[in-house]
């Protein structure tokens, strides 16, 4: 599989053939500045020169709100799936994002697959946008060996170069991708090669203050040599909004409902955020993590431990800094890593 | 792709009020094919859906030896229960499981099997007592040791009778507050301990109750000498999806749904957030 | 899927939330990064503000009385019934028997629109919103376009503040926006200094606590102003009205006011010191200044000392307000009060009353009407409008029995309230994800909410009901949508004028300012009003613990503040979170320090007897040091229907307050 060069007049044309044959979901402006990856209606949709986007590509794979079931109880009980068979191509994806479906794939994966999750996810071709620089000053990848730019995970790892778009193939359906709009692209120049690994090496200079201590953090918590005292600390400071896993690329939790309308009822599922006091809370009231402290520790093992991470192929922090932004205070994984490592909680 | 999270429709065959708040349910799956595939072992769950309520975990609390059906006995505590406990025989629910591991039976082969109960922690051990005693030949001897927190709460009254009278089986009652017409031990489940014998280095105890009661057990069990392996029990936590994604019952680096619920002591104790 | 730009429908913050769309349904929330207020924050609630739209509990078609039964109607019925009803009212007992309550979580157009119904249709002056009974008092300003409980500042300028004094607010619980930004502020310096009786994290983390005793609010405040007066001699700036306050607060010296404040002196200098040190302080109050019946004074003496300024150039103090309600502020601005008209026009300004008149073509009822907590028991007929009046009231059993009892009774809105049980005719109304309108936050910023998706079933818009109502009555609204109703608005309220409909959409909207304010450039001048020493007085006096009665309960409304919320309490996820009280405390939250638990030999979750003076009832226990010793606290709404609290009416504004009263703790029966 080798690397191709797309030249900046062609990429409208190659989004609209993709567009063709699938939901092209890229980032995309509302509202003059916020983005959001979401689908495109025209090639001149997709903000190329983006930050990052408001959220992770979570809501397409795993929505925050999504139907499993539906039945009827009307002379005798019938219950069917869903299913969303819609194929998407994910275009202009940051390498955080990219490296968070990996995790979400180990998760929803594995040996009793999770039929909503694969069926779009299988359904999926993930172009990656590498970073030229930090897009945001609370992007932290370069920590977590997410970015800017990526060595796997992905169908195609675009890099925009004078010339047009650098495009690297990651796996066979980038390639076939590639191979059927070869009229579109060009064979690239070592050059070009070597302008993307120089590239790569300017783009990691660029990242800022939110340094991210995860190695650190991650042998205290697996040891479980973690002062009680900070999760104490961070429990002040955490308002339990929820925000930093709903935002977070590789935070999967959900939980289930029913919603009866006469008789026809779907069954639901809805993002559901281990932070909440009745995450864990049992129908006989009795709740095994009643303090927000007890919540907050358990949050942050299933992240960044070494149990977790051996189960899920790495650690579950892009560094995306989306829980930077999101964070209602000051407990999103920078603040606390940096807690862990310290001791303490500024 | 099979749906994991796609129930299986069963129907309600029989309903029997054990005490005030909890009732045991026998259900049979609807389809001959799939009830003949329900094969399941003593400690799995499964994920009971009344349609509409919503679904929840229970433990399937009887033996699957000889028979296509499966005992559910459920306590009254919220919306699944309730409407559970509306339903009348025939009544159609949707099932999904066997769920989760089961309790260690070939392994323990040979030695003294303790069984300690407290309240409504009998449902997933009664099977497991079934089955022991069904093939009481393989083990060295079998006893029940049961407690309730009054006469009123004691679950399975009727088995618990004939384990008392059976041959091959010891089992002793307790209630934490007495009353009229109570005229067996009273005091709290562990002080059973002391009226047995047994030869604890030949011995595995399967603990099951609320979490207070298991916490004390556990340490008369360890201060009467059993091994960490030797303490086996099911936890009991909020699992929603039965299939460790929806991450509600994981405790430390385990989901209690899929890596158990059954565990021994030792790998309690290794979970980060275990408190003794 | 499409991204709707919208407002949070919680708080008095007004975040700006994206709706997002997939054919036809609500499928989820989040935030807006660009948006001034949010800055790409939500709070539980906003996160989840979707799963109210299409709720399973949401009414979806008219529903008429039929003896013990509501059943459903066309909504011809239902408006010939809502005719007839008020008709009759009107003859027998004239238009004072009927009173109408606007609603906070309505938009500017609803509330505008039922005010032009109340005073113009129904001939009534009889029109309130019961929110304001249990937020910050709204008290009457001299020589002010506005009234003390508006901000005068904004959210952002927390952002370079160097100190921060929160007053009787748990902004982590109340309003999470403006937590925020002082928990980010905090890696930056800022300072917090916290004057409140409960020990919330931010009052942990503050660089000072002052644990006010409750009911000492006033006394603490008036010391401030003391301190900052008569000590540091800050009076010879020449600022109106700065005398007068100096010889309010001559006899407020720290000394004297500590054995009523339970703050020591030192506490109080330190907090002063720090204040009048600081060259861009902010003064943040929430409904925890509500906590006695002298806090409307509380927040006028608030507003002076920021009035004095602080800093080398004696700055004035940007104050934030924060109102418990996304259109508080709005529903005010709109006139939903008995005594005043929209824009906060005096009802004895005949050129006002005139421009009004002459616009809705109609003459005006000119006189005071009833509030809101008095209507119930005092009215023949009601209309309520989006209003969680049994929530709000004291005695909310009382209040429904009241309810029930009237000749008639309307509820519109979009959950089976309390009170729309009890109705004669419920009307189904459209949620916010369902209409165009706008909403004023608490910072007076005026912001687009958006239709992302159809009402469900017949559903209706607040201000279209009404209109509909009126027309039926011979009254017709000239309205085709909201833009024309807030077009109406901005030609009328001079407050509101220069704010302009279309461009409300983007980025936050427009934050609007008196004429004056506008003219200055800035921000506005706000005269200090002096506290009534009559108010100075009763606060020392206010009921105290005694040997019979050792603890002093208050009802705290910055604690738990959302669980039981009709739109929280029907979100499926959110319901979890927020009714933890409900599900743990069924009878009530009692907060005992572990001091107090200890010596009454209480334990946490279990049932208590409380005993006071009124009356007793059974409440559980949380052992918890957010509540200093020979304090306990309950959350607010759990507070009203005890029975057990003493009322005594705001000296400021006249509304019910559950007082400070003394209680017993002991083993439950």
């Amino acid at each position: 599989m080798t690397a191709r060069m797309l030249p900046h007049e062609r990429i409208d044309e190659f989004v609209a053939r993709l567009m063709q044959s699938a939901e092209v979901v890229a980032p995309r402006r509302v509202e003059v500045a916020d983005v959001f990856y979401g689908p495109v209606s025209s090639p001149g949709e997709v903000a190329w020169d983006y930050g990052t986007a408001i959220e992770p590509l979570k809501r397409f794979l795993l929505p925050q709100r999504e139907t499993m079931l539906r039945f009827s109880t009307d002379g005798g009980l019938k219950v069917e799936a869903e299913c969303d068979e819609r194929e998407r191509v994910f275009l202009g994806v940051r390498c955080c994002d990219v490296t968070g479906l990996g995790v979400m794939d180990a998760m929803y994966g594995g040996d009793i697959p999770d039929p909503y999750y694969m069926s779009r996810r299988e359904r999926s071709t993930v172009i990656a946008l590498t970073c030229l620089e930090a897009p945001e000053e609370t992007c932290f990848c370069v920590c977590c060996d997410a970015g800017p730019f990526l060595t796997e995970g992905y169908d195609q790892q675009w890099t925009s170069l004078p010339e047009g778009m650098l495009v690297e193939i990651g796996s066979e359906r980038g390639e076939a991708l590639a191979r059927a709009n070869e009229d579109l692209l060009a064979p690239a120049e070592l050059d070009q090669i070597a302008a993307r690994y120089r590239l790569a090496r300017e783009a990691e200079k660029t990242f800022g203050d939110f340094k991210s201590y995860i190695a650190g953090a991650m042998a205290k918590l697996s040891m479980n040599e973690v002062d009680p005292e900070v999760w104490e600390q961070a429990a002040m400071r955490c308002t339990e909004c929820g925000g930093c896993t709903y935002l977070c690329p590789t935070c999967s939790c959900f939980t289930v409902t029913d919603r009866m309308n006469g008789s026809e009822g779907v069954r639901e599922r809805h993002w559901d955020a281990c932070l909440n006091n009745c995450y864990a809370r049992e129908a006989s009231g009795h709740n095994p993590r009643p303090e927000r402290s007890d919540r907050l520790r358990a949050r942050f093992f299933h992240k960044i431990s070494h149990q977790w991470a051996e189960r899920n192929g790495r650690q579950a922090c892009v560094g995306c800094g989306r829980c930077v932004v999101g964070c209602m205070a000051w407990a999103h994984m920078p603040a606390v890593t940096e807690g862990i490592r310290r001791g303490v909680m500024t | 792709m099979s749906n994991p999270y796609l129930p299986k429709i069963a129907s309600i065959q029989k309903v029997k009020p054990e005490t005030y708040d909890t009732t045991t349910f026998t259900l049979q799956l609807d389809d001959p094919t799939e009830r003949k595939a329900f094969q399941y072992r003593p400690g799995q769950f499964v994920e009971l859906s009344v349609f509409g309520a919503g679904e929840a975990p229970f433990c399937i609390s009887s033996s699957g030896h000889g028979r296509d059906t499966f005992d559910l006995s459920v306590r009254k505590v919220g919306r699944v229960t309730d409407a559970l406990h509306e339903m009348g025989e025939g009544g159609q629910v949707g099932v999904r499981g066997p769920l989760g591991n089961s309790f260690p039976f070939e392994e323990v082969e040979g030695k003294h099997i303790l069984f300690v109960g407290g309240g409504i922690g009998l449902f997933p051990l009664r099977p497991q007592i079934q089955d022991v005693y069904r093939e009481r030949d393989r083990f060295a001897s079998i006893t029940v040791l049961y407690g309730a927190r009054t006469a009123e709460d004691l679950v399975y009254r009727d088995e618990l009778e004939e384990w008392q009278q059976q041959e091959g089986m010891t089992c002793l009652l307790t209630v934490d507050v007495g009353a009229e017409g109570w005229t067996g031990n009273v005091g709290v489940v562990g002080t059973l301990l002391q009226k047995v014998e047994i030869d604890v280095p030949n011995a595995v105890a399967f603990v099951c109750g609320p979490p207070i009661m298991i916490r004390f057990v556990v340490q008369d069990l360890s201060g009467m000498g059993f091994g960490e392996e030797a303490i086996v029990t099911t936890l009991e936590r909020h699992m929603r999806c039965g299939i460790g994604k929806c991450n509600h019952c994981m405790i430390g680096d385990k989901w209690v749904c899929k890596d158990g619920p059954v565990f021994t002591y030792r790998q309690m104790k290794a979970m980060t957030e275990f408190e003794e | 899927m499409a991204e709707i730009a919208t407002v949070c429908p919680y708080c008095g913050c007004g975040c700006g939330l994206y709706l997002h769309v997939r054919d036809g349904v609500v499928v989820g929330a989040s935030p807006s990064r660009s948006h001034p207020v949010a800055e790409g924050r939500l709070c539980l609630k906003g996160w989840h503000a979707h799963e109210v739209v299409d709720n399973p509990g949401r009414l979806t078609r008219p529903l008429v009385r039929r003896g013990a039964e509501l059943v459903e109607a066309t909504w011809e019925e239902a408006r010939s019934a809502v005719v007839a009803g008020l008709g009759k009212t009107l003859e027998t007992d004239g238009p004072q028997a009927i009173g109408v309550l606007g609603s906070a979580r309505c938009t500017n157009e609803d509330n505008y629109a039922l005010v032009r119904f109340a005073r113009g249709t129904l001939q009534t002056p009889n029109i309130d919103c019961s929110l304001r009974i249990q937020c910050v008092p709204d008290a009457p300003q001299p020589g002010e376009a506005w009234r003390a409980g508006v901000s005068t500042g904004q959210i952002a300028e927390l952002d370079d503040a160097d100190l921060v004094l929160l007053v009787g607010s748990d902004p982590t619980e109340e309003h999470p926006a403006v937590g925020a930004r002082i928990y980010q502020g905090r890696q930056r310096g800022l300072r917090v200094v916290a004057l409140s009786t409960r020990k919330h994290p931010l009052a942990r983390l503050a660089d000072l606590h002052l644990p006010v005793r409750p009911g000492g609010e006033l006394r603490l405040i008036a010391s401030l102003l003391h301190v900052v007066l008569a000590e540091q001699g800050m009076a010879g700036e020449g600022r109106p009205g700065a005398e007068d306050l100096r010889a309010s607060v001559a006899d407020m010296s720290p000394e004297v006011t500590a054995a009523d404040t339970g703050v020591s002196a030192d506490l109080v200098r330190q907090a002063a010191g720090l204040y009048l040190s600081s060259e861009r302080a902010v003064i943040v109050y929430s409904a925890g200044l509500a906590l006695s019946p002298q806090s409307g004074a509380a927040v006028q003496a608030l507003h002076s000392l920021a009035v004095l300024g602080s800093g080398g150039s004696r700055r004035q103090v940007p104050v934030l307000s924060l109102l418990c309600r996304n259109n508080l502020q709005g529903c005010r601005d709109m006139g939903v009060a008995p005594d005043v008209l929209p824009g906060y026009a005096s009802l004895g300004d005949d050129a006002a009353v005139q421009r009004f008149e002459q616009a809705w073509q109609c003459e005006l009822a000119r006189g005071v009407g009833l509030s809101a907590w008095e209507m119930p028991g005092q009215v023949r007929a009601m209309y309520v409008m989006g209003d969680d009046i049994t929530r709000s009231i004291p005695d909310p059993e009382a209040t429904l029995s009241a309810l029930e009892a009237l000749d008639f009774l309307v509820v519109q809105d979009i959950f089976m309230s309390p009170a729309a049980s009890v109705a004669h005719v419920v009307l189904p109304a459209a949620s916010f994800a369902e209409q165009d309108g706008t909403w004023t936050n608490l910072e007076r910023r005026v912001q687009r909410t958006r239709r992302a998706v159809s009402p469900p079933g017949e559903a209706r818009e607040d201000w279209r009901i009404i209109a509909d109502v009126s027309r039926a009555m011979g009254k017709p609204f000239p309205y085709e949508g909201p833009q024309q109703i807030f077009e109406e608005i901005s030609d009328l309220l001079p407050i509101y004028a220069g704010v302009f409909y279309p461009p409300l959409a983007v980025n936050g909207g427009i934050r609007w300012a008196t004429p004056e304010a506008r003219d200055a450039g800035g921000q506005a001048e706000v005269m200090p009003v002096p506290p009534p020493a009559e108010a100075l007085e009763a606060a020392a006096s206010g009921l105290r613990a005694s040997d019979q009665y050792p603890l002093l309960l208050a009802a705290d409304p910055t604690l738990r503040p959302w669980d039981g919320e009709v739109m929280v309490s029907q979100t499926l996820t959110v319901a979890g979170e927020f009714t933890v009280l409900t599900k743990d405390y069924p009878d009530g939250m009692l907060c005992l320090n572990p001091e107090d638990a200890k010596r009454f030999q209480v334990r946490g979750g279990r049932p208590v007897r409380v005993v006071s003076p009124k009356g007793e009832c059974q409440m559980q226990v949380r052992v918890t040091d957010e509540a200093p010793p020979g304090v306990a606290l309950v959350p607010h709404h759990q507070a009203t229907r005890l029975g057990i609290m003493e009322i005594s009416t705001d000296q400021a504004g006249g509304r019910p307050v559950l007082a400070p009263t003394p209680i017993s703790v002991g083993p439950a029966e």
